[in-house]
């Protein structure tokens, strides 16, 4: 590794580490930063780098939220009753209990939308471009609207997770533990990408955007890399469904687990305004995007979606390749880019 | 690798930027007593986080004119700290523990709807943070055991009780067919629960139960099989949304139904938007002008509805009266308490027992007010004018229910 990025990742795992002593009112914020992160790298997986755009992949985010959270319950206490008013009062987690729950939950949550994503994508991965995001948006809407019929899991009334267990240490606790959870998952889920990106599997995935049937032609058995790139996402999104469920602590059909007019917008435009199709892309869009949004809530009360539509409407026109297509623009050689001078000027003479 | 350096200037900048947002402990500052409240402002409820804002707003001036809170001998005044939560359950418990955690803030002030209450809640909760909340009714609230959560309304499965009683009642004492239709949300969800009951108590059968969908626009496959079956009442809730819904449809449709109990028609100011087509529908309401309770900061019912009006353009719906009340609920406790310690001032809250022109309150150990009944009103209409008139309780009745709805081709 060279050095100038051992400094860079060092940095970025020390600040990430201590953020919750330095910033201990921020916690809670950062957190939802790692999993907005996580959100915009897995987008990218398939608006990015496959080159289709899904609008479904909030799907996986609600069930994973569902799931983790019915495992948690379900594992010790009959889940009907909870749901039904006061079950969280007559049903109390142990310590030992709570942290297995959330184990077994996390991985369910993860396992079982990365199946869900396997046999959806062989049934819809066929269609192409628009055919593609529009059936995809019909798949997070659906599933909320499923999810807010089924008495079990609380239907329209939503569910509560498990309160944190009483004799362990109190709030502060509870928030660094699930900081330290949704770090660990960025960084994971940042590796993995990275690790995979470099592997034929992510040339593959390049080749299905630049031209799908070139590459078919080409013997590579496309269908099952797209398939395969979806489960990815699928899992990272389901255990930051799980997460997000346990720390805001009140699951709700269409407006926590399954909200396409929020996350599922946001998981784009994250991508985007940092410049899809690039590891650090994701990253710094959806950076950016929580600062400015929080900052907007805090200063334009009321008016925080119109400064946000500006700023959407500033990216579009003046960096439509997002920050880091246009970094890549400005200095290519820091990318790795060689710019041969005589042949830019000829091309510019031609035109 | 110039690129890094970037990136790692950028993340310093965050860094400076969170460190300098500085962490104010902010409970009180100097002669401020701050309280803090995630409302809707944008959304789907904005209409009612609106209505819900200027009522805190409208208590927090008239408090703080008449001489403001006093405990421990000094003279405070009260402001409050919100946010948007967009009508939003994730947004809203986000922003609880911001109001917390980063604000400082140690007394809460409800949000708008019951979904976003119960988001809010457990986060109060765990952080031992009172609430006193004017818009949460949905009954599971009451049910979980929460120590710092006090709502100023009635619980949602009262709403539409009266209403399916009053139609047997008118009935003969004879069990009624029920057609209902509610939105998937906690609130409707809890009324449609109190509306089984009262079903079940009268033997009455529900012959048609659906469940609409939120962001409610259409429910003419509802009506459509209303106008089939020929029901004695029709139940709808979905907030304002779903009573303009409703009263649109049924208009155009032509539905005959010999009574048509419906929520949120105050919010939704039903009887100016939609006239002489929403004449006599019947809605269950937390509060009414011409209720006669009394308190020394708005006077009764019929002041607060004046000056309201004076001040904000229009007629205050119930939402801005219960939150105002909850003001009063605040003030109240934290006099009595004379101290500005959480804890103090939760335990004076559970024994909160005062009436305010929105009624009277009184805590049960889960925190809901049982000193208040709900009441009825139908809207009915003189010539162009139409308005929404008491017929329930009987108390208070200013005129007389009006049973059956005659029928479309009558009007």
């Amino acid at each position: 590794m060279k050095k100038s990025n051992l400094i860079l990742y060092g940095t970025i795992l020390i600040l990430g580490l201590v953020a919750p002593f330095i910033f201990p009112g921020f916690k809670l914020q950062i957190s939802f930063l790692w999993i907005l992160i996580v959100l915009a790298m897995t987008w990218d997986v398939q608006g990015g780098q496959m080159g289709y755009n899904t609008f479904g992949n909030i799907l996986f985010f609600g069930v994973g939220m569902y799931l983790c959270a019915s495992v948690q319950i379900g594992m010790f206490f009959p889940l009907a009753e909870w749901t039904e008013a006061g079950g969280e009062k007559t049903f109390v987690h142990t310590a030992p209990q709570y942290f297995q729950g959330i184990v077994f939950g996390l991985l369910l949550a993860g396992i079982i939308p990365a199946i869900i994503a396997g046999l959806i994508g062989y049934g819809i991965l066929g269609l192409r471009g628009h055919y593609f995001a529009i059936c995809t948006l019909g798949l997070g809407i659906a599933a909320g609207e499923i999810a807010g019929g089924i008495e079990l899991i609380g239907a329209g009334q939503g569910m509560t997770t498990p309160p944190w267990p009483k004799n362990i240490g109190g709030t502060e606790l509870r928030s660094q533990f699930f900081y330290y959870i949704c770090f660990g998952l960025v960084i994971f889920t940042f590796l993995f990408l990275q690790w995979a990106y470099k592997t034929r599997f992510g040339l593959v995935l390049n080749a299905i955007r630049d031209n799908e049937d070139k590459a078919e032609a080409m013997g590579i058995y496309t269908m099952r890399y797209k398939i395969i790139g979806w489960m990815v996402s699928a899992f990272f999104v389901g255990i930051a469904g799980g997460l997000m469920g346990n720390m805001v602590g009140y699951i709700e059909p269409v407006e926590v687990a399954f909200a396409g007019p929020t996350f599922g917008v946001f998981m784009v435009l994250m991508a985007i305004l940092g410049g899809k199709g690039t590891l650090w892309g994701p990253v710094i869009g959806a950076t950016v995007f929580h600062l400015f949004k929080e900052g907007f809530w805090t200063f334009f009360l009321g008016w925080q979606y119109v400064a946000l539509g500006v700023l959407i409407v500033v990216i579009v026109v003046f960096f439509p390749e997002g920050i880091m297509g246009w970094l890549r623009e400005k200095y290519p050689e820091k990318f790795g880019e060689v710019v041969d001078e005589a042949d830019r000027k000829a091309q510019v003479e031609l035109k | 690798m110039k690129i890094k350096n970037i990136i790692i200037t950028f993340i310093s900048a965050i860094a400076l930027v969170l460190s300098s947002a500085s962490i104010s402990l902010a409970k009180v500052v100097g002669d401020k007593i701050i309280l803090g409240a995630a409302v809707s402002l944008t959304g789907k409820y904005s209409t009612n986080g609106e209505h819900t804002k200027n009522g805190y707003n409208f208590a927090v001036e008239r408090i703080n004119s008449m001489g403001g809170v006093k405990v421990g001998g000094k003279t405070y005044k009260f402001d409050i700290i919100y946010y948007d939560d967009e009508s939003n359950s994730g947004r809203a418990a986000q922003l609880a523990e911001r109001l917390i955690k980063q604000d400082g803030v140690q007394y809460m002030l409800g949000p708008y709807s019951s979904g976003l209450t119960k988001a809010i809640a457990p986060v109060t909760e765990e952080n031992k943070i009172p609430m006193v909340e004017a818009n949460g009714a949905s009954r599971s609230l009451f049910t979980k055991g929460y120590k710092y959560l006090f709502a100023v309304l009635s619980a949602a499965n009262q709403y539409l009780e009266v209403a399916i009683d009053l139609a047997v009642e008118k009935n003969g004492g004879n069990p009624v067919k029920i057609a209902m239709a509610f939105e998937q949300d906690a609130f409707s969800q809890d009324v449609r629960i109190g509306v089984v009951e009262a079903a079940k108590r009268t033997g009455s059968k529900i012959i048609i139960d659906d469940k609409l969908p939120k962001e409610l626009n259409d429910m003419a496959a509802t009506l459509a099989k209303v106008k089939a079956t020929k029901p004695d009442v029709l139940v709808v809730s979905g907030h304002s949304k779903g009573a303009l819904t409703a009263i649109r449809q049924i208009a155009e449709m032509k539905v005959d139904v010999k009574m048509l109990a419906m929520t949120h028609c105050d919010a939704s100011k039903l009887a100016k938007q939609h006239g002489k087509n929403s004449e006599y529908a019947l809605c269950a309401a937390q509060w009414h002008k011409s209720l006669s309770y009394k308190d020394e900061f708005f006077g009764d019912g019929m002041q607060y509805d004046k000056e309201f009006k004076a001040q904000f353009g229009y007629a205050p719906p119930y939402q801005a009266a219960e939150s105002s009340a909850a003001l009063l609920v605040w003030k109240d406790a934290f006099e009595r308490a004379n101290s500005l310690d959480k804890d103090k001032v939760r335990d004076a809250l559970s024994k909160t027992e005062m009436q305010t022109f929105y009624g009277n309150i009184k805590f049960s150990p889960a925190g809901q007010n049982i000193a208040k009944p709900m009441v009825l009103f139908q809207v009915r209409c003189e010539g162009d004018k139409c308005e929404n008139k008491v017929v329930a309780p009987t108390k208070w009745a200013a005129a007389k229910l009006v049973h059956p709805i005659p029928k479309w081709s009558e009007r």
